[in-house]
């Protein structure tokens, strides 16, 4: 019933990159970027009245440590019937990421210590420049980004962060961090390019959530 | 501490000092007790000072003195990049010529180089960047493969054997308006700038505006789309030209049209899933050239037909050519994966040039040898 993709092949790349958005927004932070370093294998059921399900053989490596990948399976279900669902998607990575317990602790007291609130704008700006201090920044909006996309993908799209627009932190009462994105995303299979507003709550140990998300066009 | 730039003379002719700004009451002082006129020339020398050295920096930038000197590790406009192809003439004018092939919707000249050491005619390959204006890896690669050509031939090594049977045709800024735009208000844009009647939304997709399956399925009938395939095939002067071009030149033996981003080697056809007759040679030439693009930094490239391998897209360039007649039509999609995507940084520019460099031989060097 499973049918083996070729890699190079157009779906198996486009699933590929649904369950990295996925992987990004459940294990991504300011101290860690995972990329996919290769697609090794995948296979396409077709499971009657529910959807197209793809099973992933994926090799990731985490930008800040490229000297080493993790291997990791991924399913991606994409549901029948052309009413938006997101996708269900599973993912299992085999071994140890690299811990981030330090860089993260850093980045929540500085930005905790900043008098005034964090903005920023055009990430990387055109010339592809980041500057250092807001690489952790930058690797937020990957885990902003990795929500939207796992949430708006289908098999006729493939979404990748072109630009982080505008970035703006916003202080809270409580103990998490908050920053509200303007992230642009570019799909490959349309090539339009189009603004998503997020809003990411992260912190230390409990990690990333997306609290809201505005579709391009939608207000605030 | 004062400093004379015209020192006195003579009675009756004025004398210009610059004093330090610890001096200035006192010299005044001075002066308007003994009754001696003066004005004021410059209000702040250092301001002056400064002005001008951030302008040396400018023009410096944008008037490199020779190829030699042009910063390739860097991204540059349209002006800087002309000059450039200038400059590369003036300094080998037994290679290099400029041919004007058109003018785009905004009336800005569509330069072609010409990278030849004689013949009359002789079959040719061409290659082309910056079709879509935000992939701007792909013109600045296109401005270090004409500095390699150059180089290649002065040392008789690499594309030296090429061209002695061969010419080569390079278009770098193809999509000048779009790139212009890319500097000037929207980084991200992809089309021409051409407006056409009845919508608001400007410009179409270079890369489907071609006469291979036109309008079907794989393009966009709206006109605000990016993929947006224009009213009717070479409605745009950009793609226009290329065609008479290829038409009236009627020798062209390779046809390479380079984009970003996603590593990928892709061969006709985009419009229809039907193999070309060509599939297996093209297929095994992909395989060897994306071998040599990762020999050197290890850069891992896909390679497969447009339609299997990225989807599908109709009225696309080496569809067309490949129709034409030219039996080795490629498209290169160059770094990254996504991690930057169009906005790759400078510093990635020479290793992304000098990888593709190495696949592009191996397409020229097999179209030298397999004639047609």
């Amino acid at each position: 019933r499973a049918m083996e993709l070729p890699p190079s092949h157009f779906p198996a790349a486009r699933a590929a990159a649904v369950a990295l958005g996925y992987l990004r927004y459940l294990r991504g932070g300011p101290g860690r970027g995972l990329e996919l370093r290769e697609l090794r294998r995948a296979r396409r059921q077709d499971i009657s009245d529910v959807g197209h399900k793809y099973c992933l053989e994926l090799e990731l490596e985490d930008v800040l440590d490229k000297d080493r990948t993790v291997s990791c399976t991924a399913e991606v279900l994409y549901h029948l019937g052309s009413k938006a669902s997101a996708p269900d998607v599973q993912v299992t990575v085999q071994g140890e990421l690299r811990s981030t317990e330090e860089a993260d602790k850093e980045f929540y007291n500085w930005i905790r210590s900043l008098e005034k609130e964090l903005v920023a704008e055009n990430i990387p700006d055109s010339q592809g420049n980041v500057p250092p201090e807001l690489e952790p920044i930058h690797l937020l909006a990957w885990v902003a980004s990795g929500y939207v996309i796992w949430q708006n993908s289908s098999e006729n799209t493939k979404l990748h962060l072109a630009q982080v627009k505008h970035v703006k932190q916003v202080k809270r009462s409580d103990e998490d961090l908050q920053f509200d994105y303007v992230v642009l995303l570019h799909d490959m299979v349309s090539q339009e390019v189009l603004p998503w507003q997020v809003t990411l709550l992260w912190h230390p140990q409990r990690g990333a959530r997306v609290s809201q998300c505005h579709a391009p066009g939608a207000g605030n | 501490q004062l400093d004379f730039w015209l020192a006195p003379r003579g009675l009756g002719l004025p004398v210009d000092i610059r004093v330090p700004f610890p001096s200035l009451q006192a010299v005044k002082a001075h002066l308007e007790a003994d009754g001696v006129s003066y004005s004021i020339m410059i209000e702040d020398v250092q301001a002056l000072l400064d002005e001008e050295q951030m302008e040396m920096r400018r023009s410096s930038r944008r008037l490199p003195l020779n190829t030699n000197t042009f910063n390739y590790e860097a991204y540059h406009t349209i002006d800087e990049i002309y000059n450039f192809m200038d400059m590369l003439v003036a300094e080998n004018p037994n290679l290099v010529s400029k041919l004007e092939i058109g003018r785009s919707t905004e009336n800005r000249p569509l330069y072609v180089l010409k990278f030849s050491t004689g013949g009359t005619n002789r079959p040719a390959v061409w290659i082309d960047t910056g079709i879509h204006s935000r992939e701007w890896v792909t013109q600045a690669s296109g401005v270090w493969f004409a500095k390699k050509i150059v180089q290649d031939h002065a040392n008789n090594e690499g594309v030296a054997s090429i061209l002695e049977t061969m010419d080569i045709f390079l278009e770098i800024v193809t999509n000048p308006d779009g790139f212009a735009f890319t500097q000037t208000k929207n980084r991200l844009w992809r089309k021409t700038r051409s407006k056409h009647s009845g919508s608001i939304c400007v410009g179409v997709d270079p890369n489907r505006n071609w006469d291979a399956g036109f309008g079907e399925a794989g393009a966009s009938g709206n006109a605000c789309s990016d993929t947006y395939h224009g009213p009717y095939p070479n409605s745009e002067p950009e793609v226009k030209s290329i065609v008479d071009f290829v038409k009236s030149h009627g020798n062209i033996k390779a046809f390479i049209s380079i984009h970003s981003y996603s590593q990928l080697l892709l061969y006709p056809y985009g419009y229809t899933e039907t193999p070309v007759p060509d599939q297996q040679e093209l297929h095994e030439i992909s395989a060897k050239a994306v071998a040599a693009l990762s020999s050197l930094h290890g850069t891992k490239f896909k390679y497969g037909s447009i339609i299997t391998t990225i989807y599908r897209a109709s009225g696309g360039t080496i569809d067309w050519t490949y129709n034409q007649g030219i039996k080795y039509s490629f498209t290169f999609e160059l770094r990254d994966t996504g991690r930057y995507g169009f906005l790759l940084p400078a510093k990635q520019i020479i290793p992304t040039a000098e990888e593709t460099w190495l696949a592009l031989k191996v397409i020229m060097e097999h179209a030298q040898n397999n004639s047609y």
